[in-house]
């Protein structure tokens, strides 16, 4: 059975079937209820600044969704506390961002505890946070900063391109005893489609393949998905098969999936809504490079946003962000 | 008991230190907390105090000497008579070895690749790194491969489609096999092009000899997709020997320029296997003039492009009235520098060597001839002049010169070459 | 006094074991016997044993950079803890961690902490563990002056007291953060000052004495575990060694330091206290002396005849399960 949900609300679906199955999972952030005491009996929360978290207070009760200060360092740091000592907290970090003003209890605490402990403890934390950019949110609400937390030994990091994925992915993050980076991209959140009702998990660590191609793959994920794939069609139209490798899971990264993909077709194109310097598309770059240098046909190419903040102006966050345009004159360049 | 008095370690930077001072002697009694060295790192000098009350020792590093933390300096015993074993405390005092640098091993350069020799000192196109993988795989040098790809790049197809050419080639010798195109049914007629060129060169002689005859058009060493054996020269007599392994029997020769230089050899040295004998422009001496082409032809194929080349070549090879017919002059620009470009610069190197270094041989062998000859020779020939003093030396030969025509003359005037052709092959 | 002479003993023991332990320490890396960086505990013993004395196994502290004596006072293996900075397999950490990391679960202690303030914000998760649970343990944070000037500090208690939780903050002022006088960084008098940004309950307790640090903290206790929420509990204290191993401590007055050490010395105190109690033999003392020295001797030998782990566990323990 299914029902059109938006990436929104399928997150919601996700988060609440997890709390009803696991007494341990308790949900805490900036307004994730809202309002105060008015949540006390459910009625006027407001569900997290996107709305997202709607609903969750008046069934689960103030005990297991809590709102905290705006103070990023210690809900995050608590949140890595409670992991490690019996609880499954979902962490808010309301927008990508604000990874700055938290790193510390992420990189020097929740990612190491369980290593520099000899294996004695596990941090079953989840963390989720809006990223992207394409909402006008400007230079410092509209980051994509999964490229920092993939490089963290001990974290993982996920980003869904749809709904059905979003509510898969996410359960299974927060039953994973590791701690995960969920990343919601703004531009995904639009989207509506059929979502499947009822409890499943999507696993991580495993690519997609969206769309079957044998002229060049395009490996993408999060918002950028989408670009892929109306690049594709427009070069099925021009006679170049694409493939379209989603990856949903950065940490760990599905280097079979790109490797098999990259031999099927000899030609790559990354496409990575992020900055470009130690972005998640150069490294893959570099994978395709060394482990699958004899299947290369062409320069693996890499399409980014350019290595500047995120502007205001439409024009020029739209600029800013990669489009299927952009995809298209890579496989032109590459030959 | 003895306990260790070592070099400590008084920073997260000081590596070394300076025993400066021993305030006491060996024998003399000492109370823990006793000031019992002095040492200096980093400029300042520091007291050491004894960590056991007993007997002062033994020292072992002196005054003056620099040391690393950790190393045994001195030792208290607990009286000043129980046994001291100064070198086995020494012993089980030295601190454990953690990993240092042990001895490094550096893995020995990799042995060249084999198999890929070089095609010369053109510049080196660009190979797909999966292209070279499939090359690797089938033994072949992707340098030689033509390249499909941007910027000449050799492609895996590109690869590909050269070793299913490859398939249709003709073992002549031990690792040595050419490109023979072959074409219609009979009799045979073996085909042997000049220097620079390919088996295209008499793409107005076979359709016509295909109608009646098996033609075998074979590119020698080098040329198209022909083996290309690391070596200095490509000899003449070795060409003519190729060729024998293409075609059954006995056949009728045909050879153009450098081509007919091989078709006298073949006849000298393998008689029963030629049929007829047509030399088309042949030599037996390098004339100056084509000496000093080939001088320049070789370097002109390294750098330039092939319609360059073509484009250079062009009034050597025609005739004024040819070369001032501009429609027919760009149609064939076209052509030669498609033929050109099969035959690379090493190619023409040791093709040339061979040339200059069988120049002169045969002058005297010519009367010992005996297949019937055809000697086709064309008056504007600017690289061959002496082509009708062979008709002479041949016994029985005929000779036709075609009046207004250059060295190509077989491209020039079909008409006439083929009708002699014909007619000569009976 | 309310303690039996048993008691008193035991208690005395832990101390004992802690100032033992440290001043092993100290003379294994100045002899280069163990690496990396060291941070002794030694002349605040009187906090760890007294906090600690109140707690069961359930309850949880957690700890910073200098976190030897909350361990042994919580009841972490001594000679684990040895093979543990020796890098040993058979290490509480199996040599993953060190002294900085040095952490038991099981006996609730969790962690040492090398960020300062890094541990503030795990304690108080684990106050929230119990809360939400609804659990009848509490935790107890361990930190110094020096963190009580970071974000980790002021985030943790603005969230501890908005949501009551079952936490103590013990500061112990020793006053110093690393090389600079606590009253040249921190703006108030008293560190029990900063609780009333929180509204929460401070109380200042002398570190050097383990009665005084005993009652107190027995009172911040009850009153977490009762569900009244946290309070800041000031230990005023001194630390004998530097703020390293090999730090000779330029910074600090001479004079002062020689004060602390000779004159102030927790363990003096209490045996003083102890002893006019009239509970504990004289001799007791001494051979509780001996016999934890050799324990730590013992400790030593131990560790250094234990396995160094394998190269392979460099890769072990990242996650718990890592597929892709």
């Amino acid at each position: 059975m299914s029902r059109i949900l938006s990436t929104g609300g399928a997150i919601n679906e996700a988060i609440a079937i997890a709390m009803r199955t696991d007494p341990t999972v308790i949900l805490m952030g900036e307004d994730v209820a809202g309002g105060g005491d008015r949540s006390k009996d459910g009625t006027e929360e407001m569900g997290g600044v996107l709305g997202t978290t709607r609903g969750l207070v008046g069934e689960f009760g103030m005990n297991r969704v809590r709102d905290t200060p705006i103070a990023e360092m210690g809900l995050i740091g608590t949140a890595v506390g409670a992991a490690a000592t019996g609880l499954r907290p979902i962490a808010e970090l309301m927008f990508m961002d604000f990874l700055g003003t938290s790193l510390d209890p992420l990189l020097n605490q929740a990612s190491k505890l369980r290593y520099m402990f000899g294996g004695k403890v596990k941090v079953p934390l989840t963390v989720r946070t809006v990223s992207g950019a394409g909402m006008q949110a400007a230079a410092q609400h509209s980051q994509s900063l999964y490229w920092i937390t993939t490089g963290i030994p001990g974290l993982k990091t996920i980003i869904p391109s749809n709904p059905v994925d979003a509510k898969g992915l996410l359960l299974a993050a927060i039953r994973d005893d590791d701690p995960v980076i969920f990343c919601e991209p703004k531009g995904i959140l639009n989207q509506s489609t059929e979502v499947p009702e009822g409890d499943y998990e999507i696993p991580l660590g495993k690519a997609n393949i969206v769309r079957e191609g044998s002229d060049v793959s395009l490996v993408a994920f999060g918002a950028t998905v989408r670009i892929a794939m109306k690049a594709a069609k427009a070069l099925e139209g021009a006679g170049t098969s694409a493939e379209v490798v989603d990856l949903r899971s950065l940490s760990p990264l599905d280097e079979e999936a790109i490797l098999t993909s990259l031999e099927k077709t000899g030609r790559m194109v990354i496409i990575d809504e992020s900055t470009p310097r130690c972005s998640i598309a150069r490294d893959i770059a570099a994978v395709c490079v060394d482990k699958g240098f004899d299947f290369l046909q062409a320069p693996v190419k890499c399409v980014t946003a350019p290595h500047t903040p995120v502007p205001f102006s439409e024009v020029l966050e739209q600029a800013f962000l990669p489009s299927a345009q952009d995809v298209l004159d890579s496989v032109g360049q590459m030959g | 008991m003895a306990t260790a008095i070592s070099m400590p370690k008084l920073g997260m930077t000081m590596e070394e230190g300076t025993v400066i001072h021993w305030p006491l002697e060996p024998g003399k009694a000492v109370e823990k907390g006793q000031v019992v060295l002095v040492i200096e790192s980093e400029k300042a000098e520091v007291e050491i105090e004894a960590p056991a009350s007993g007997i002062f020792r033994h020292i072992y590093i002196e005054e003056g000497d620099t040391v690393p933390c950790g190393t045994l300096l001195a030792a208290i015993t607990e009286t000043a008579d129980e046994p001291f074993d100064v070198d086995a405390f020494h012993a089980a005092e030295e601190r454990p070895e953690v990993k240092g640098d042990r001895g490094l091993r550096v893995k020995g350069d990799s042995d060249p690749k084999p198999g890929t020799t070089s095609s010369g000192t053109g510049a080196r196109k660009p190979i797909a790194p999966a292209a070279r993988a499939v090359a690797r795989k089938l033994g072949l040098d992707p340098q030689q491969v033509a390249g499909t790809g941007p910027n000449g790049r050799v492609t895996k197809q590109d690869v590909e489609a050269y070793a299913k050419a490859r398939e249709a080639l003709i073992p002549v010798d031990r690792s040595v096999s050419l490109e023979v195109l072959t074409s219609g049914t009979g009799d045979p007629v073996v085909l042997l092009p000049g220097l620079g060129t390919d088996v295209s060169a008499f793409a107005r002689q076979i359709p016509l000899l295909a109608e009646r005859f098996r033609v075998h058009g074979v590119n020698p060493r080098g040329v198209g997709l022909s083996d290309s054996p690391s070596s200095e020269s490509y000899d003449v007599a070795q060409m003519a020997a190729d060729a024998t392994a293409t075609y059954p029997g006995s056949a009728h020769v045909i050879g153009a320029s450098l081509g007919s230089a091989a078709a006298l050899e073949l006849a000298l040295n393998h008689p029963e296997r030629a049929k007829t004998l047509t030399l088309i422009t042949p030599f037996v001496d390098v004339s100056p003039r084509l000496r000093a082409l080939g001088d320049a032809w070789p370097r002109l194929a390294a750098q330039a492009d092939p319609e360059t080349l073509a484009a250079t070549l062009m009034p050597w090879f025609f005739s004024t009235s040819f070369l001032a017919d501009d429609a027919a002059r760009a149609r064939t620009l076209r052509g030669l520098a498609q033929t050109v470009a099969r035959v690379p610069a090493t190619t023409l190197d040791r093709m040339i060597t061979g040339m200059l270094s069988w120049s002169n041989s045969r002058s005297t062998d010519l009367s010992r001839i005996s297949v019937p000859t055809l000697v086709i020779s064309a008056s504007e020939d600017l690289l061959v002049p002496d082509s009708g003093l062979i008709a002479q030396a041949i016994p029985g030969a005929t000779l036709l010169v075609v009046e207004g025509a250059g060295h190509a003359v077989a491209l020039e005037s079909p008409d006439l070459v083929n009708q002699a052709i014909t007619a000569h092959l009976g | 006094m309310g303690f039996t002479g048993p008691e008193l003993a035991e208690i005395y023991r832990r101390m004992r074991t802690i100032r033992s332990f440290e001043e092993k320490l100290h003379e294994l890396v100045s002899a280069g016997k163990i690496g990396g960086f060291m941070h002794l505990y030694a002349g605040q013993e009187a906090i760890a044993v007294g906090v600690c004395a109140q707690l069961t196994g359930a309850d949880i502290v957690g700890s910073t950079h200098r976190g030897h004596g909350h361990c042994i006072a919580k009841g972490v293996d001594v000679k684990a803890m040895m093979a543990e900075l020796f890098g040993r397999s058979t290490g509480t950490n199996r040599g993953k961690g060190g002294s900085m990391h040095i952490a038991d679960i099981e006996k609730g202690m969790l962690g040492a902490n090398g960020i300062v303030g890094g541990g503030i914000p795990l304690v108080t998760g684990a106050a929230l563990t119990a809360q939400v649970l609804g659990r009848e343990n509490v935790a107890v944070s361990f930190f110094g002056d020096g963190a009580t000037n970071q974000g980790q500090f002021h985030e943790s208690l603005t969230m501890a007291a908005n949501w009551e939780l079952p936490v103590v903050y013990v500061c112990e002022n020793n006053g110093f953060g690393e090389f600079t006088p606590t009253d040249f960084v921190v703006p108030v008098k008293d560190i029990a000052d900063r609780a009333s940004s929180y509204g929460m309950r401070a109380v200042i307790a002398d570190g050097m004495d383990f009665f005084d640090v005993y009652e107190k903290a027995g009172e911040a206790i009850e009153l977490a575990r009762k569900g009244e929420g946290p309070t800041l509990l000031e230990c005023k204290t001194y630390r004998f060694y530097g703020h390293y191993v090999g730090d000779q401590t330029p910074y600090r007055n001479k004079e002062e330091a020689e004060d602390w050490i000779q004159n102030r010395d927790p363990l003096d105190i209490f045996e003083t206290k102890a002893s006019e109690a009239g509970v504990v033999e004289p001799d007791e003392f001494r051979r509780i002396d001996g016999e934890v020295a050799a324990l730590l001797n013992e400790a030593v030998e131990e560790a250094e005849e234990a396995p160094l782990p394998s190269v392979a566990e460099v890769l072990t323990d990242v996650y718990v399960r890592y597929e892709g």
